[in-house]
């Protein structure tokens, strides 16, 4: 009988970069995946799974909807119950992502059973120590319960090296999330939205995918980007925009205000996983304010714009595929129109190198949970320089 | 009161010999510091928190049936460390106590803590 591995989702994200590793697992017949969704957001978790083709096989959540309140809030209750699972039902290994209160939770709980902990995403740091972010401190937390390192490029794994860890404890695998990507566009699942269905039936012209999820605040929920989305199409008349926003009736308003009446813009609210990575197979440009978005992005070779005043996209700094824009107006605009004039510009900066992966994560991540158990032995590295197209991945 | 009750509150204040009650003779002790540790020396290291920190925070606790889970937030000067204890309590003693800490943050705002 197959020893249990326990995959720990809390969110979105977590599940997306969970579920191609529950696969690898599954297709190496050397450990058995069992998926948990725990937390606040189970239903999420469930919906993204599915896009998989999986479900959790448990959900633990009801301590954490009892408390509604800060992570802080949420971590006991959600430890009491892995815990009391994890008594009567105890894996071989726990894997836990990134750096939210579940995985946290999942550590903390694993840890005091003496459960071994892989940390996929390890090693992602933003540098700044006095963050009052408790996920940084999460980060750092995690690392130390870690039997097992996985980080996402060798920039993470160095700043695992620096804090200390075992350079025998840390492989850099990739992030799991090209994997996931190339998981779902493969399965080729029709639009869920309808709107963006009818935007794409028959489309020729050159998609601009833009998600604007956190960007603005308070009158100006969406910042400059549906002005600057409005410019764009009236200045490319090939060119057709959906804009996902957030769900709140602020940035609906904000960006329905802005682009009533202009043609080739479709507005929606958040896209299903599906509905996006489609989305993101088929755009010429991606215009994002999320990291992940633009870390999927990466995936497919699409150039990716990241409005923001401030700050690196979390994994960027070495990926040529996404470039920081200032997020006025003016600026989105510009850059955005140089490469929506230029095939060649847009061409080159597609053609660049990628730090997130070739592919091919999941496969060294449940290799290296079978290793970890003397089941197999370890798996090698993720080359340096990787190429989804060239990797052996498949979409 | 309890044993993890009473343990809190007394290293926290910096109640060494009461803290010291609590653990049965041979008590397990870890931690993730980069140094030796017996009972003594963790009791000086916490003791040396208790004295240096300005505010020591229980953030989350989790109990079973033989132990608890406790997450404190240390607040020195300059900055805070997250600490996790993990504790093994039998028949009103502690016969284990396990801990994790932000190492980063506890060399940066604690430096010296575990220094002989």
């Amino acid at each position: 009988m197959q020893r249990e591995v326990h995959l720990i989702g809390g969110t979105r994200s977590e599940a997306i970069r969970l579920a191609p590793v529950a696969l690898a697992m599954r297709d190496a017949g050397l450990l058995q995946p069992i998926m948990l969704a725990a937390g606040q957001h189970t239903t999420t978790v469930t919906r993204t799974l599915a896009a998989f083709g999986l479900v959790p096989d448990i959900t633990v959540a009801a301590a954490a909807e009892r408390t509604a309140g800060s992570p802080d809030d949420t971590l006991p209750g959600l430890i009491q119950e892995l815990d009391e699972l994890w008594s009567v039902r105890t894996p071989a290994a726990v894997i836990v992502q990134g750096d939210t209160t579940v995985s946290l939770a999942g550590a903390l709980a694993a840890f005091w059973r003496r459960v071994p902990v892989v940390h996929l995403e390890a090693g992602v740091r933003s540098d700044d120590l006095g963050s009052s972010s408790p996920q940084e401190a999460n980060r750092r937390l995690l690392a130390q319960m870690a039997t097992l390192h996985l980080a996402p490029t060798p920039l993470a794994a160095m700043n695992l090296l620096d804090e200390q860890i075992a350079h025998t404890d840390v492989l850099v695998t990739g992030t799991t999330v090209v994997d996931a990507t190339l998981a779902v566009t493969s399965r080729r699942m029709p639009f869920q939205n309808a709107a963006v269905a009818a935007a794409r039936q028959d489309s020729t012209n050159r998609l601009v995918l833009v998600t604007a999820y956190g960007s603005g605040s308070g009158n100006d929920p969406l910042g400059h980007i549906p002005a600057a989305v409005r410019e764009l199409v009236g200045r490319h008349p090939d060119v057709e925009v959906v804009l996902a926003t957030r769900p709140d009736q602020a940035a609906q308003t904000a960006a329905e205000g802005t682009l009533a009446g202009v043609p080739r813009v479709t507005v929606t609210g958040p896209l299903s996983y599906p509905d996006l990575s489609r989305l993101l197979c088929e755009a010429y440009l991606v215009l994002t304010d999320s990291d992940g978005i633009a870390e999927e992005a990466t995936a497919f070779g699409v150039p990716t714009l990241v409005p923001r005043d401030g700050g690196e996209p979390a994994l960027s700094l070495t990926a040529e595929r996404v470039k920081t824009i200032g997020s006025d107006t003016e600026g989105i605009v510009a850059e955005a129109s140089a490469l929506l004039d230029s095939r060649f510009r847009r061409d080159a900066m597609a053609a660049g190198n990628t730090p997130y992966g070739d592919g091919l994560a999941a496969r060294r991540t449940a290799q290296a949970a079978a290793a970890l158990l003397g089941l197999a032995p370890a798996p090698d590295a993720m080359p340096v320089s990787v190429n989804v197209l060239s990797s052996g991945a498949h979409a | 009161m309890n044993a993890v009750d009473f343990w809190v509150r007394s290293w926290t204040s910096g109640d060494l010999p009461a803290a010291r009650k609590l653990l049965t003779p041979g008590v397990e002790a870890e931690w993730n510091l980069d140094a030796p540790v017996d009972d003594e020396e963790l009791l000086q290291v916490m003791s040396r928190i208790a004295a240096f920190a300005d505010r020591i925070e229980v953030i989350a606790r989790t109990d079973s049936v033989d132990g608890s889970a406790i997450v404190y937030d240390l607040t020195a000067p300059f900055g805070t460390a997250r600490l996790v204890e993990f504790l093994d309590v039998e028949d009103g003693t502690i016969n284990e106590v396990r801990h994790v800490y932000d190492v980063t943050a506890v060399d940066r705002f604690f430096p010296g803590l575990y220094d002989n």
